[in-house]
């Protein structure tokens, strides 16, 4: 053993695909540095599987920085870990102990089906944000950046709802698995904003009607979206969908646009 | 119409219902506290009062819309638990509360079961207080109060009582602060708190009313 390095048991969730049955594999991880990221960690994992001529833990990846949000998976029983504000792959493995028996499985929900081990499809999030989690500009000649004045204060609530990366935590983490966190921040972000205005109705109804056909489910305000959430982002924005989509509604009940 | 349906059928509208109604029955059961701690304080105005509301016809209209309140708030409830079940297929094999900012608590993961009692308990309450022993306090009054004391001299009864509010107190622990957040009205821990220290001064409220009287044997 290296110095400074340690050994840890992991329990891996091993589903060879969505239909098949899964089960948690025991694997044991020597010469872990604890400057290894939790990803780094099941890279090395994975090379040892290689050698031996097995298949390799699946799971997703891209930036390893925490901004791309496809990292997702459930550590120790919590989304990305017991790490608050941080995804699986800024997880450094010094917050673990020598022998420590870490789970490790895939986000769980009827609507991010599993795809293979830890990976699993969240193009659901996609088809929510195309229902309505955009705004329609005629292109032409870029406008001058202050020509549409925006107060300070609602940029910077505007903004910490962008700082969502739809990674999935939020769905994970639910009981209900609801993605009424992941919508909220998308439809605050909106509503603050002069540019969100005119498809403001519209969207915030068509995301809900998205979700519901995904099969998200509702939200029970218990908070563990925020407890999980990567970005910190806040539950006040599930209450800032309520009022979007109460208004909404109330305006389609008395005949208004 | 279908506007509206659409509404209440949706994964938001059914909160909003389901805050309305919650909110409306918790205000009723704050009138029905203050009403009945007259119970410990003085027999005859509490007679009184009794005879006030149930000589008066509204009092149909009144527990008509109780009813509605109640079966709305039900389904509503069975509704919104059997979604969110639907939307997990298969469970964690290690799950852990996340804390930190979390509201997640024993009372918010139990509501289905906290809510679920008191179809039992109200069936119960009606017929032992509504359709039990008439006395007569003479001119025509009600005596409630003597037929609550008899009640409350029986210690099994007295415990059914005394459990009965803890569990509407753990109700309301989750269901009061979420009850706000529901309507989009706000999120904080203060209205936490106040959701806290409500659920508890309520289930306490009621709780003594039945342990007085068994103690002291009541007021004759
Ligand atoms: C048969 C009776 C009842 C059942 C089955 C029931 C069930 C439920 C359930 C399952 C929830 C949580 C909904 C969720 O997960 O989002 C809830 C919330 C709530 N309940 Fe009840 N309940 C009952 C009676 C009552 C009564 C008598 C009160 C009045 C004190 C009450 C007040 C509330 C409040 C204020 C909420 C919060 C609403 C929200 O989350 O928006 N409930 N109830
Ligand atoms: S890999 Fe991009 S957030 Fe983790």
């Amino acid at each position: 053993m290296e110095t400074g390095t340690f050994t840890l048991n992991l329990r891996v969730w091993r589903q060879a695909n969505g239909t098949a049955d899964g089960q948690l594999v025991e694997y044991t991880a020597r010469n872990v540095s604890p400057d290894m990221s939790f990803l780094e960690l099941l890279d090395v994992v994975n090379d040892d599987l290689v050698k031996q001529g097995k298949d390799p833990i699946a799971f997703d990846s891209d930036c390893r920085e925490g901004i791309c949000g496809s990292c997702g998976m459930v550590i120790s029983g919590v989304a990305h870990g017991p790490q608050r504000a941080t995804t699986a792959c800024q997880l450094f493995m010094r917050h673990f102990e020598d022998g420590d028996t870490v789970t490790v499985e895939p986000w769980r929900a009827k609507a991010f089906p599993i795809i293979k081990d830890l990976v699993v499809d969240r193009s659901a999030f996609d088809r929510i944000q195309a229902a309505g989690g955009y705004i329609s500009v005629d292109t032409g000649g870029a406008v001058d950046a202050n020509e549409m004045l925006i107060p300070k204060d609602s940029a910077e609530r505007a903004m910490d709802a962008a700082s969502c990366i739809g990674c999935g935590a939020c769905v994970a983490a639910c009981k209900n698995a609801s993605a009424e966190l992941f919508i909220g921040a998308k439809v605050t972000q909106f509503s603050l904003l002069p540019q969100g205005q005119p498809e403001r109705n519209r969207r915030v109804l068509a995301m809900i009607e998205q979700s519901q056909s995904e099969g998200f489910g509702p939200c029970s305000n218990e908070g563990e979206c925020e407890a999980v959430c990567p970005k910190e982002i806040s539950v006040a924005h599930i209450q800032t969908l309520h009022r979007e989509y109460t208004r909404a509604s109330l305006r389609r009940i008395f005949g208004f646009s | 119409m279908s506007a509206i349906a659409g509404f209440l059928a949706s994964p938001i509208g059914r909160k909003v219902l389901m805050a309305l109604t919650g909110l409306l029955l918790f205000l009723f059961l704050v009138t029905h506290l203050a009403a009945n701690l007259l119970i410990l304080i003085d027999a005859q105005a509490y007679n009184e009062y009794s005879h006030a509301l149930i000589s008066n016809p509204l009092i149909y209209i009144a527990e008509i819309g109780l009813l509605i309140l109640f079966v709305a708030h039900l389904v509503s409830g069975i509704i919104i638990y059997n979604r969110g079940r639907a939307a997990r297929i298969s469970a964690y094999e290690e799950h852990r509360w996340a804390g930190g900012p979390s509201s997640k608590s024993v009372a918010s993961t139990t509501m289905i079961l906290t809510g679920a009692f008191f179809l039992i308990f109200v069936p119960l309450h009606v017929w032992t207080f509504k359709f039990g022993t008439y006395y007569d306090a003479g001119g025509g009054v009600r005596d409630l109060h003597r037929l609550v004391i008899e009640e409350f001299q029986n210690p099994l009864m007295v415990l059914f009582y005394v459990v009965g509010m803890a569990i509407l107190g753990f109700h309301l622990w989750h269901g009061f602060g979420s009850a706000f957040e529901s309507l989009g009205v706000t999120h904080s821990r203060t209205l936490r708190r106040v959701g806290n220290v409500t659920a508890v001064l309520m289930a306490g409220g009621f709780a003594i009313i039945p342990l007085v009287i068994l103690l002291t044997g009541g007021l004759r």
